[in-house]
């Protein structure tokens, strides 16, 4: 033991920075390392600078123009979250520098206005600012990282990244003509092409078989159908209380929505197999293996760690990285494939660290290519289902699956330290990020109980 | 370029001086404080790129540096941190080595070098304060050079004459040696903080480099010590390693605490040519190839080892 105190005399002398150190000795010091010795280490929270995520929720997502939120206006989806997330956490509203909402199909204008109006029906003062993003199917999770940005830039110390839409009052389409001169560049004119066809072009380029994609819908269903039964989406979900009109009659009726209701627990690969594709004549994109047309909001809370800590919130992630990436457009769907390695990589990671994926199916077909191109073990993709079965409302999708994978995180417990969130973009782009879980390098409570300060490895016996 | 996982942590890396693609390298477990070593020898598989181990060797001590023979294609030492310095021979299976275990530093054995020009004998630097010399046919050494007054990091022999070696100290100091001369010929005040390594040119015999926990990279020369030819500021930590190219006069290779590899040409005025920052821990060991010009490698506390063309990213895969 005396030799071991003697090597790291030696070794910490080296690092005794020249000009300062002569007079104070004591700068620097051996300390235990919470990461394992073979993690990657946490590199950047000594400082209390980093970006961290105290809570995250997100409204049931229901089928558009038939699911429980078809007579609901979209900024009231928006203000129940951001409500929760008050209520929840006991922040003052007052303390909140931005909040960034991440919005796709609605006119840009009109729904900044809406947002806006959803914060002051949330209850927050005049004095704090709202704005949106899009960047289509990522707009939620792009407004995360808005947000981490310009807490890492010091814009401020907190701040709301959050998703909102409803497919039931705006629809995917385009407004006046379509430029000919769209004729003379194939990329350009890709960009026009329908989301399903991009589909088939992903499932014909790289060889995706309908059963593949069948198989993956039944397995999305059936995984959400089992969270929702053992009650997992609870930590996430806030339930809304809105109306509905009765079709038929017209009678107007108030309703708590509390479940997401486009989960078909008793989806079968033969009921999928009778459905026709959608997009082609001998396509296999069909309705059963396509993401669902949904409405819902999500909503992020990011704090800077040291100010979360000072205040005492709980900390339920570190954000670590994010990536966003262009791919072709005529194959949109394998963003995710090219997202992945590098917002890993930026988070200074490699694949096989990440314990688990929350990676959008917008189509099965992209979701089984990006899988098997990333070589992605299926017990780490989507524990919970997908977008085939819990609806994908375009903007809300990226805040919805932050929530989704921080909160599957901590159930899972200290052998889920790093996840990540991705998601392919309609006109060819994908983005990812990286997620830490919160305690990862708070506490020591993943190593081994150190019996005698020693100052060195867990694994030294 | 190829990249290679070691169990341990990386302390050095050696070419072989026979075969282009063969590397000693040298691991210690737990940061080299506690714990095991290993001695890898690796091929790179000419076809592919990748690397392969060939053999491996444990020892019960962390290896602080390693040397091949520059007499045989598979002999290697090993400078181990128990104070030992073990003989391998590669072609022979573990159970039959270490050929020779020579145990007489009292501390640990951090540096080792085989003697390039007459080839039988090599030395060793301990934390002992002392240098030692060593040849195969002896069971005990046949010197011993007592004068530093701290850990002694590196001891280089010069590529010239087979006599002279220089000796890089904690005590602050830099010397010179000639094994005929009890007592060094040169004392060399080269920085202000530790000195962890030193070089000799292998075009200009009076060339002397050293680096230093003061960040620098000095470049002297031995005949005139009074003040530095080049001064090499960039690194941001102690440096680990210098090393002068085996093709370029003025070109150097050091590596750093700061977890950076940098090249330098110390003649040029912006002497910095290129920063490579690959690793994510400490780099310990760099090496240049003599036999493939520009072929590099380096290894570090990040238990990885890279081997990459200068003026390539070392983590691109073939």
């Amino acid at each position: 033991m005396e030799t071991a105190i003697n090597r790291q005399r030696v070794l910490l002398q080296h690092l005794q920075p020249p000009s300062s150190s002569s007079n104070d000795p004591s700068m620097l010091s051996a300390s235990i390392c919470a990461a394992g010795d073979s993690a990657a280490y946490q590199r950047s929270s000594c400082f209390g600078d980093d970006v961290v995520v105290v809570a995250a929720y997100r409204t049931p997502l229901c089928k558009s123009k038939r699911g429980g939120f078809k007579d609901t206006y979209p900024e009231d989806l928006l203000a129940a979250v951001l409500k929760a997330l008050l209520d929840k956490t006991k922040l003052n509203p007052n303390e909140v520098g931005d909040i960034v909402v991440g919005t796709v199909l609605a006119p840009g204008s009109q729904r900044a206005n809406e947002c806006r109006m959803a914060a002051f029906y949330a209850g927050f003062p005049e004095t704090v600012p709202v704005r949106t993003v899009n960047r289509q199917c990522s707009s939620g999770l792009q407004a995360v990282a808005d947000v981490a940005a310009s807490i890492k830039a010091g814009f401020y110390d907190i701040g709301i990244g959050a998703g909102l839409e409803s497919m039931t009052a705006n629809s995917v389409a385009w407004e006046g003509s379509i430029n000919p001169k769209v004729n003379t560049l194939q990329k350009a004119q890709d960009c026009l092409l329908p989301m399903g066809i991009t589909s088939e072009n992903v499932a014909h380029r790289y060889g995706v078989t309908r059963k593949e994609q069948d198989q993956a819908a039944v397995e999305s269903h059936r995984r959400a159908a089992a969270a929702t039964a053992s009650g997992k989406f609870k930590d996430e979900i806030i339930p809304v209380t809105t109306k509905i009109v009765d079709p038929k009659t017209g009678e107007e009726k108030q309703v708590t929505i509390s479940i997401d209701d486009g989960i078909r627990p008793e989806t079968s690969l033969s009921g999928l197999a009778k459905l026709k594709p959608v997009f082609k004549k001998d396509g296999s994109t069909t309705a059963g293996n396509s993401s669902q047309v949904s409405d819902g909001a999500g909503a992020v809370l990011l704090i800077r760690r040291d100010v979360a800590t000072q205040k005492g919130f709980p900390i339920l992630g570190v954000f670590r990285s994010f990536a966003a990436v262009g791919v072709d457009p005529s194959v949109m769907g394998v963003g995710p494939a090219v997202a992945i390695p590098a917002a890993v990589k930026s988070a200074g990671l490699q694949i096989e660290d990440i314990d688990l994926f929350e990676l959008n199916e917008a189509f099965a077909s992209q979701f089984v290519y990006c899988c098997k191109k990333l070589e992605l073990d299926p017990a780490k993709v989507n524990v919970n289902g997908g977008a085939i079965a819990l609806g994908h409302p375009l903007g809300a999708t990226g805040a919805r699956c932050v929530g989704t994978l921080l909160n599957e995180m901590k159930r899972r417990g200290k052998d889920c330290r790093f996840g990540v969130v991705t998601m392919c973009i309609g006109s060819g782009m994908g983005a990812a990020a990286v997620f830490e879980r919160g305690d990862g390098v708070d506490e020591l409570r993943n190593a081994r109980k150190i019996q005698s300060q020693n100052l060195l490895s867990k694994d030294v016996r | 370029m190829p990249v290679f996982k070691t169990p341990f942590n990386g302390y050095a890396v050696r070419f072989s001086p026979f075969y282009e693609g063969r590397l000693l390298v040298a691991t210690s477990q737990n940061f080299g404080i506690l714990g095991n070593g290993r001695l890898h020898v690796l091929d790179i598989d000419p076809a592919s790129g990748a690397i392969a181990e060939i053999r491996s060797f444990e020892t019960a001590d962390g290896i602080y540096d390693c040397a091949w023979s520059e007499s045989h294609d598979s002999l290697a030492i090993a400078a181990v941190a128990d104070g030992s310095v073990k003989l391998w021979d590669a072609s022979l299976p573990p159970t039959a080595n270490p050929v020779r275990s020579l145990h007489e530093h009292s501390r640990e054995v951090h540096s080792t070098d085989w003697n390039p020009v007459r080839r039988d004998s090599f030395l060793t630097a301990s934390w002992d304060d002392s240098v030692k010399l060593w040849t195969l046919d002896r069971p005990s050494s046949v010197r011993t050079f007592r004068e530093h007054s701290y850990c002694v990091y590196a001891a280089t022999w010069s590529p010239r004459h087979a006599d002279v070696f220089a000796s890089a100290s904690g005590d602050r100091t830099a010397r010179v040696w000639d094994v005929r001369d009890p007592r060094s010929t040169l004392v060399l005040p080269a920085h202000d903080h530790e000195i962890l390594s030193c070089d000799w040119n292998k075009y200009d015999e009076c060339s002397l480099a050293t680096a230093s926990v003061d960040k620098s990279v000095r470049v002297w020369d031995v005949r005139v010590p009074r003040a530095p030819v080049a001064n090499l500021a960039g690194h941001g930590y102690a440096v680990r390693k210098v090393k002068f190219s085996p093709h370029r006069e003025s070109i150097l290779l050091s590596c750093s605490y700061d977890m950076t590899v940098c090249m330098w040409d110390y003649r040029a005025e912006d002497a910095l040519i290129a920063r490579y920052d690959h690793h994510t821990e400490f780099v310990v060991g760099v090496d240049m190839s003599v036999l493939v010009e520009g072929l590099l490698a380096s290894t570090g506390w990040d238990e990885l080892v890279y081997v990459w063309q200068h003026g390539t990213d070392p983590r691109a895969m073939p």
